[in-house]
């Protein structure tokens, strides 16, 4: 990322201070929301959400796996982020690694819940096929393809738009009584189903700058943070996940007004997102 | 298998053998970058992204500082291919492909008048089926024509394999993985001069001609709907600049 | 294209489809014609001795574009002018530039080009405003003037031996731009006119619209005799009071905004059409963040074919 003069940051600052932003928004607005599904055939799901120029996609893929022996009755969902050197020179070779990382586990610590599997966001016993001989793995993968800020939220958005155009081929399965026990697996290309992603959390991220709290921050406004705090929450209202990052200490009172903050941001965004949903779903079904 | 039906001549996917997949390309798709482009051909879908000319970051780097430095980088995503590599980039076939773009774009690039200076090439690949070398080309080729990056000739690539005794154009992942020769061409159009040409498996000499000429025959073919795109491009952008 | 990639609806759509329709049929058809792509041949008269400018070579004894754009005959002159793509220098030319590096006796700006620019220190006035050579200590003191990052107006000189550029900020009216935002725009809408600078008294905005494609929206700062940095240093740090006011802010939001929408319309930015378009939002009651939404953007194209097509009248009629 360019680097910022100190009459820029001065600028950004006072514009945050008076809620009126460099490009015309107050604190708690996002841009232009562009939602996509389908752009990857060859996934189950895929969705590519555009967030003013941050472009990312997002893509489902499941394939049929044995679950642990630890969680016999659980199907297995892996999440993983690439940061694509067309978004930015810096990104070629191991330059993303970094930020992809830390990408990546922010969204496994949203959308997986505990070791144990509780509070995740989709219901890994839906996944079963067969207790404890298959069930279906779940590949989820985000791909930045242009970087311009608030990348969490936005690939949590593509991951909530992906996995509601997802759909699981439905399986039959029969125990050959020869093959010891091994079962004979059947999918079928033509029965879908379809996931219920009422209860998959969207991530809001408020970003600390001076005093105050900027929602969906340009990168040009990240690199004035002082810290960020980004929380996943459902449509319940429920948070499903937080994460701080920066430098600056923050005190309890001041996270907890940002929670509050990020719960009611985050009720419009998944009003609009299911929105969304709705209008491209209306769109493949003509 | 039956890669191509002996009683229709149709081959897996209903094309004929000398038929290409459905092609389509569009430029400034990444707003960052000073040039981008999006290639597809049938499913294998492709996005590049010029940055340069600009200051050479790494003067290590620099070979010849009286023209500009070409660099390149080929990369899949985790999604593009059927069943998930665990490191799809800094693998071997990924370098090599890379080295493979740039030598070719490299070929065409007027890198003289840009002395002190790099340009980078970032090919992304969105999905993969068949063909990504040629789609990454035909791509950058769009790419660097947006970012106004002088070269002499429009670059395109396509492939042709044989199977079940005919030559079939634009080899698709199925075709592909037959088993059977794979032929990548990439060429100078205007020029009518091959600038990349790769083989695997085996063919005889005259079999091999024919390959290669229908080929050939698809550059061209892709050759003319790149230029098409590129003067609809410049046309449109001089009527809104006014 | 290279749009905003907003969401536009049906409605919207039929009426941006209109409105550009109206701009293609209102544009010179000698223009289209004269459009080229890499390696198409560019028809020239072969007894006359042609020059072969800029983006044409030589092939088999036919003048060939290596780049895509539209063929311009001044004279005996034959070149290819392009439209995206990196910043083209001319002496004389006033551009905005970012500072990346502080070298022994000069800085290094970034400014859109296929190379960094070079701005002497001998080429910049010193804080204490006197005429005099540049002593050791001026050089430590280099960072006093201008540091990394710092966003700096300055006039193209001339070119080095490499093919970079040298830069000048001697007059008052060069130097540091602070209390504002800089915009990146493709060079090629900026046209080169008598004044870039503009003081926009009735907003207290100052917009410069570089050649280079970088174009600065600030607050208005007073040409001062004596450029005290450390002043400003301190008073930068003040913070709260110091914040440009709120009425101003407004102002170089919506100048800015326009200036995005403008350019990603892909319309020559000329100072004229910029106010026009952020005054057009405030008549049509558009909030600043809406300027960047779908309905602003038609809205605009339609002003913009609307105005195009009353000067081609006016000029038709004055026949």
């Amino acid at each position: 990322m360019v680097g910022l003069s100190e009459g820029e940051k001065h600028f950004i600052r006072g514009g945050i201070a008076q809620d009126l932003r460099a490009d015309g928004r107050t604190k708690l607005q996002f841009r232009p929301v562009t939602v996509e599904t389908g752009v990857i055939p060859q996934a189950n799901g895929s969705a590519r959400v555009r967030l003013g120029a941050t472009e990312v996609i997002a893509s489902v893929k499941a394939e049929l796996g044995k679950p642990t022996v630890l969680h016999p009755d659980k199907g297995k969902v892996s999440i993983y982020v690439d940061c694509s050197p067309t978004a930015a020179p810096i990104f070629e070779g191991r330059g993303s690694e970094d930020l992809s990382a830390e990408l990546s586990v922010a969204l496994q610590r949203c959308l997986l819940g505990g070791k144990s599997g509780a509070g995740a966001a989709i219901d890994l016993s839906s996944l079963i096929v067969l207790e404890g001989k298959a069930c279906w793995d779940l590949y989820i993968d985000g791909l930045v393809v242009s970087s311009d800020g608030n990348l969490l939220d936005a690939l949590a958005a593509a991951i909530k738009v992906a996995l509601s155009d997802t759909g699981i081929p439905k399986v039959n399965v029969s125990l050959n009584a020869e093959t010891d026990g091994e079962p004979e697996v059947d999918v079928s290309d033509e029965e879908f189903l379809q996931f219920d992603t009422s209860s998959v959390p969207v991530i809001v991220t408020l970003t600390k700058v001076g005093k105050h709290y900027i929602v969906d921050a340009t990168s040009e406004e990240e690199s004035q943070m002082s810290s960020a705090v980004s929380v996943s929450v459902n449509r319940r209202g429920q948070i499903c996940g937080l994460t701080k990052r920066g430098g600056a200490g923050l005190d309890p009172t001041v996270i907890f007004d940002m929670i509050s903050v990020a719960k009611h941001v985050s009720q419009r965004f998944i009003s609009l997102l299911d929105s969304e949903i709705a209008a491209a779903e209306a769109v493949m079904d003509e | 298998m039956e890669y191509v039906n002996p009683l229709t001549g149709f081959r897996v996917d209903g094309r004929r053998p000398n038929e290409m997949r459905q092609l389509k390309g569009e430029v400034g798709v990444v707003s960052r970058a000073d040039g981008s482009a999006l290639f597809e051909m049938g499913n294998t879908r492709v996005i590049a992204a010029v940055y340069g000319p600009r200051e050479v970051q790494n003067r290590s780097q620099q070979v010849n500082s009286k023209e500009a430095l070409v660099r390149c980088e080929y990369r899949m995503a985790e999604f593009s291919t059927g069943d998930r590599r665990r490191k799809p980039k800094g693998d071997r076939r990924s370098t090599e492909i890379s080295l493979v773009i740039r030598q070719t774009m490299e070929a065409s690039i007027l890198t003289h008048l840009m002395p002190h200076s790099q340009i980078d090439i970032f090919v992304q690949v969105l999905q993969a089926d068949g063909g990504t070398r040629s789609a990454c080309i035909n791509a950058a080729t769009l790419a660097l024509a947006d970012a106004g990056i002088p070269m002499r000739d429009i670059v395109t690539s396509c492939s042709a394999g044989y199977l079940c005794s005919s030559p079939l154009l634009d080899l698709n992942y199925i075709e592909d993985s037959a088993g059977g020769p794979d032929v990548t061409v990439g060429i100078l159009a205007k020029m009518d001069k091959v600038t990349l040409l790769q083989m695997d498996a085996k063919l005889p000499m005259d079999t091999f001609e024919t390959v290669m000429e229908l080929a050939i025959e698809g550059c061209k073919a892709i050759a003319t709907y790149i230029r098409e795109i590129l003067l609809e491009n410049t046309k449109q952008l001089e009527y809104r600049r006014g | 294209m290279r749009d905003l990639h907003l969401p536009l609806n049906q409605t919207q759509r039929v009426r941006l489809e209109a409105a550009l329709h109206e701009l293609q049929s209102l544009a010179p058809a000698a223009a289209s014609a004269a459009s080229v792509t890499v390696a198409d041949n560019i028809p020239v008269n072969q007894e006359d001795n042609i020059l072969k400018g800029h983006g044409t070579s030589d092939h088999d004894g036919e003048v060939v574009a290596t780049l895509c754009g539209v063929v311009e005959r001044v004279n005996k002159l034959v070149y290819v002018r392009t439209l995206r793509a990196r910043y083209k220098p001319e002496v004389g030319d006033i551009i905005v530039g970012r500072v990346i590096e502080i070298a022994p006796k000069r800085w290094r700006l970034e400014i859109n080009f296929s190379q960094d620019a070079v701005l002497m220190l001998s080429s910049m006035n010193l804080p204490d405003g006197i005429q005099r050579r540049r002593t050791a200590v001026d050089e430590l003191n280099m960072r006093s003037i201008f540091e990394e990052n710092d966003v700096v107006c300055a006039e193209v000189r001339g070119f080095q031996h490499d093919g970079s550029l040298h830069l000048q900020a001697r007059s008052q009216k060069y130097g540091k731009l602070q209390r504002g935002q800089l915009l990146t725009v493709p060079a090629y809408l900026v046209k080169r006119r008598k004044q870039h600078f503009h003081h926009l008294e009735q907003y207290d905005v100052d917009l410069i619209l570089g050649c280079n494609g970088f174009v600065w929206v600030g607050q208005h700062v007073l040409v001062r005799e004596n450029t005290e940095s450390k002043e400003d240093k301190q008073k930068l740090s003040d913070e709260v009071d110091t914040f440009t006011p709120i009425e101003t802010r407004k102002h170089i939001c919506r100048l800015a905004n326009a200036v995005r929408v403008l350019s990603a319309l892909g319309f020559t930015l000329t100072i004229e059409l910029i106010i026009q378009t952020a005054e057009a939002s405030l008549s049509s009651n558009v909030e600043i963040n809406d300027m960047l939404g779908a309905e602003f953007y038609v809205q605009t194209a339609e002003r913009e074919a609307r105005r195009r097509a009353d000067l081609l009248r006016k000029k038709n009629g004055a026949r």
